[in-house]
């Protein structure tokens, strides 16, 4: 039984949809809340998307007695195909491997994050965008020459954990699971910000020099953030590698993986993982019906009209940050507990005092 | 031992060709550097943008050549203006209103990514519109073939030092000599001073943004004399201009002479040695040599060439 259009439509929305917003929220993190200019999100997308492509699969190869002479990256084809088959009618292990590998790609995410960030992080903000910009850039090429790594130019297949659920329903289950996935990190931020951690963030945003002299190490909690931040972005990355069961390096290019996300967020509205969210959603369906469109105008003009898509974002991020630089959806003031519920504490604490 | 001697000889030549190379890669990187420290200086933000500004004036001069066959060097005056323009309008119609508005460095260095996207998108389209209007080749081309021949060597080997000195100097006597030079490092220096004292900053200003977009735009008119240019270019360029101007300190412009000059060297020299030491597979991984530099630089010396104080280095070292 094949889904109506419709339906695979909005599928292939949601899924988009969710991977934008792990990493818009991740980059509403470092930004929003404490003021990283992290130009380079691809590093952390890609890393955990090269994760992906690297470790699992020989992992699982190994445990699943493929010969030793089949080579991952040489054979893939073959190894891949093999490994599905026995995936198909291995329900638990295909979870259990889905989850590993995203613990292992928000791990690797981690890792990168602390390594790039290390260099620049007691310097002012804009030698840490240019070294995370750079860093990218340079994982970049790594990826889409070093053929051992992730099959270099060619990319690699890597198992699909989701073979059991049958062809049909795959698109719907892959939805389900980023969705899930990003339900679960919009919580944990939406904790985060609530928390004092969440406000001592916004006190190294707002005034580096306070947050010291209330004796915060601003350049430790700088780096912990940037390391969470690419953790959850490296998450993304991953889930979009499952999407496809494959890794390439070629899909990973700066525009896709630190621009958008940046567009995403501004627009949005920073510090606020809804604006994070509303700025990835509104993104994704402007996409979408672009991608629609774009056959018909692709005859008029003479040129490819992705690029006409670059100009409007660009001009459109600059009027925003012109004109509405708040974004859609303003930062509210830190939720703390309700006056009330403080008037009433102490004061139940006084008439204790008072009866002894 | 004949065929050992013939060796050393190809290796004698192969060095030759490689500081060649380094030479007319360094005179590049030293224009493109010194313009994004400039406007470091001023504006006090990092202008990601900076390798968009020669890769647009790299498909200026290629239809300059190919369609009105212009000398490649003449392409150099368009180029210069036209980088200048790219360069002003993005001070006056972005960041200026952005710092009126009271916009920090975060959000200023987001306006340049910004404008360096509709950079882009200009670029891929006048490449996509030479290609399928005039049939031209935009991508992956060289205009090698277009260069002049001096002493028998490339022309790019002596103009290009030759032009980056003539520009380099002129700057320097401007900012030392003249009237508006001096106004202009006093409005660097300390701004609010200079504007007590009645100096026009935004002029000032907006005079270096355009001087900056101007060297960028000379350097990126040379690039396809010297090596292979796609519209995806500036993205290389601009690692290795952070790398030089990092190294040579971000606000002062020697320093981003001599940064520019050792990341030139580094990249074509490190490149080449290695490449005949470990095999030819090394070659796309160079814009690793700038990563690397940057990286050291900040670790070990963040104010650059130019922050270290070089009478106590020595004294410690020596």
């Amino acid at each position: 039984m094949a889904l109506p259009i419709p339906l695979t439509f909005l599928i292939d929305l949601l899924t988009l949809f969710g991977i934008f917003a792990i990493i818009s929220m991740s980059l509403n993190l470092e930004f929003g809340y404490t003021g990283i200019p992290n130009f380079g999100k691809m590093l952390a997308v890609a890393g955990g998307a090269f994760f992906v492509g690297a470790v699992p699969g020989r992992v699982i190869a190994y445990l699943f007695n493929i010969p030793a002479e089949l080579d991952f990256i040489k054979n893939n084809l073959e190894v891949v195909s093999s490994l599905n088959q026995v995936l198909t009618s291995e329900p638990v292990i295909s979870t259990c491997y889905l989850l590993a590998s995203l613990v292992g790609a928000a791990f690797a995410g981690a890792v990168l994050g602390y390594v790039a960030s290390y260099p620049g992080i007691r310097l002012r903000g804009d030698y840490l965008a240019m070294t995370l910009l750079a860093m990218a850039e340079v994982l970049k090429i790594i990826g889409d020459n070093w053929e051992p790594f992730i099959g270099g130019s060619l990319g690699v297949r890597i198992p699909d954990p989701f073979r059991w659920v049958g062809g049909e329903h795959r698109p719907l289950y892959v939805a389900l699971t980023i969705l899930g996935v990003t339900a679960v990190i919009f919580v944990y931020l939406e904790l985060i910000s609530r928390s004092p951690l969440g406000r001592t963030l916004r006190a190294v945003r707002d005034d580096e020099l306070s947050a010291r002299v209330y004796g915060k190490d601003v350049n430790r909690l700088r780096m912990k953030t940037l390391v969470v931040g690419c953790a959850i972005a490296a998450i993304g990355g991953a889930l979009y590698s499952f999407l496809t069961a494959s890794v390439s390096a070629r899909d990973f290019n700066r525009v896709t993986h630190t621009f958008w996300p940046w567009v995403m967020v501004i627009v949005g509205g920073a510090s606020n993982n809804l604006g994070a969210l509303v700025g990835a959603g509104m993104f994704v369906t402007l996409r979408k019906l672009v991608t629609f469109y774009k056959s018909y105008f692709e005859t008029i003009v003479p040129f490819d009209v992705i690029w006409l898509e670059y100009m409007l974002l660009g001009l459109a991020l600059i009027l925003v940050l012109l004109y509405r630089s708040e974004g859609l959806i303003p930062e509210k003031p830190t939720k703390t507990l309700k006056r009330n519920y403080i008037v009433n504490k102490v004061l139940s604490r006084i008439k204790t005092k008072e009866g002894t | 031992m004949s065929s050992l001697e013939w060796l050393r000889q190809q290796g004698r030549q192969m060095s030759l060709l490689l500081v060649r190379d380094a030479i007319i890669f360094s005179s590049l990187m030293i224009m493109l550097s010194a313009g994004l420290t400039l406007t470091y200086m001023t504006t006090k933000v990092p202008n990601f943008a900076h390798g968009e500004f020669a890769t647009l004036n790299i498909y200026l001069n290629l239809a300059l050549v190919r369609l009105l066959n212009i000398n490649p060097y003449l392409g150099t005056i368009p180029a210069f203006m036209l980088g200048g323009a790219v360069a002003l309008v993005l001070y006056l119609a972005v960041l200026k209103p952005l710092m009126n508005r009271g916009a920090n460095y975060v959000i200023l260095m987001i306006a340049t990514i910004a404008y360096d996207m509709i950079l882009i998108s200009l670029i891929n389209i006048f490449a996509d519109y030479l290609n399928r209007i005039h049939k031209l080749i935009t991508r992956l081309f060289q205009l090698k073939g277009f260069d002049i021949e001096i002493f028998g060597q490339p022309g790019l080997f002596i103009i290009a030092p030759v032009l980056a000195f003539i520009m380099i100097t002129s700057l320097y006597l401007f900012l030392n000599k003249t009237k508006f030079g001096i106004a202009m490092r006093a409005a660097i220096e300390n701004p609010s001073l200079a504007e007590v004292v009645g100096i026009n900053i935004n002029l000032m200003y907006a005079a270096s943004w355009f001087i900056s977009g101007g060297l960028a735009g000379v350097a990126g008119a040379l690039m396809p004399l010297y090596m292979t240019c796609n519209p995806d270019i500036g993205i290389r360029l601009l690692i290795s201009i952070f790398a030089a101007s990092i190294l040579g300190g971000l606000s002062n412009m020697y320093g981003a002479l001599i940064g520019g000059a050792i990341i030139g060297f580094a990249e074509v020299l490190g490149t080449g040695y290695l490449s005949t030491a470990l095999g030819p597979w090394v070659v796309p991984y160079r814009p690793v040599i700038p990563l690397i530099i940057m990286m050291l630089t900040l670790l070990l010396a963040p104010k650059g060439l130019a922050g270290i104080d070089w009478k106590r280095f020595m004294k410690k070292v020596g």
